[in-house]
């Protein structure tokens, strides 16, 4: 029988077992270095740095999860301050140019593909809705683990959800159904 | 419905768009970075727990003239009652039953937290 992320944890808490902390960085490392990828608009190897330093930080920390929420919302929630501290620390601009929308819109614009195209309107939404959309709409977040994993009201949450789907659903025009 | 056509649309697209990562080593690099087990730091303070403990064994037998007190007591308890031993080893086992449970109780909720 495969143990869960809470039996696992309990390994590490009472035996500083390493060997699972190894089975749950296995179990989470694709969406963690998923959703860093996303938000550091597919900076991979700055990705994979911060999913790093979140792994860490959460073998660190391992005593202060309470288990009252999913591990992974827990780990989103560390991923997320990594990549925000990092980002503060880049001053990385994360407003979006209506510029930069209209040439999504563009139709001279070559568009390989659908999921090219979802990729580049995902990272011209301002972090605050991209964050929201990713860990609801791409990660399967209710609004309430959002709220907590970004630390921002759940009404926020739900209008950055919103927002972030309205932008994308215009950047997208001519993919979507008729 | 059409609304909510397009948002599911929609929500699978971006579902999609996160294929697996492969791990390609990830998980060795994180792992190389943790620092050495607590365990080990454990195994050198039972050995030398151990290795007190046989010392000061070696030593209290030599000092008491080759542990002449414990025949003693050993003589003076054969000589009790049987039902006065029967209550002491029932206290004894009652006792270490109470300080069994008590460190299950306070690990347990120690994991709850």
């Amino acid at each position: 029988m495969e143990l869960t992320d809470a039996d696992l944890v309990a390994r590490i808490f009472v035996d500083d077992d390493q060997h699972a902390f190894g089975e749950l960085v296995r179990r989470h490392q694709s969406a963690v270095r998923g959703l860093l990828r996303q938000l550091t608009r597919t900076d991979v190897a700055l990705a994979d740095d911060l999913a790093q330093q979140t792994f860490l930080r959460a073998y660190k920390n391992i005593r202060s999860f309470r288990g009252e929420a999913r591990f992974s919302t827990w780990l989103y929630r560390i991923a997320y301050n990594c990549f925000r501290e990092d980002a503060r620390r880049r001053k990385e601009f994360v407003g979006i140019d209506e510029e930069q929308l209209q040439a999504q819109r563009d139709p001279q614009v070559v568009d390989p593909g659908l999921r090219h195209d979802l990729m580049r309107a995902l990272s011209l939404l301002p972090l605050n809705e991209r964050s929201a959309v990713l860990l609801c709409c791409q990660n399967g977040l209710s609004h309430d683990e959002a709220s907590r994993v970004l630390d921002i009201p759940l009404g926020t949450v739900k209008t950055n959800v919103l927002r972030g789907r309205e932008k994308l659903k215009r950047m997208l025009a001519d993919w979507g159904p008729n | 419905m059409e609304q909510v056509n397009e948002e599911d649309w929609l929500d699978r697209e971006l579902r999609e768009a996160a294929p697996y990562i492969d791990d390609e080593g990830f998980t060795v690099r994180v792992l190389q970075q943790l620092s050495p087990p607590r365990r080990s730091h454990d195994l050198l303070r039972a050995v030398i727990l151990l290795g007190m403990t046989f010392l000061a064994s070696v030593l209290a037998y030599v000092a008491s003239d080759g542990g002449r007190f414990v025949s003693v007591s050993l003589e003076r308890l054969a000589a009790l009652p049987a039902l006065w031993i029967f209550v002491l080893a029932l206290a004894s086992g009652l006792v270490i039953a109470a300080v069994g449970a008590t460190a299950a109780i306070s690990r347990d909720r120690g994991l709850q937290t």
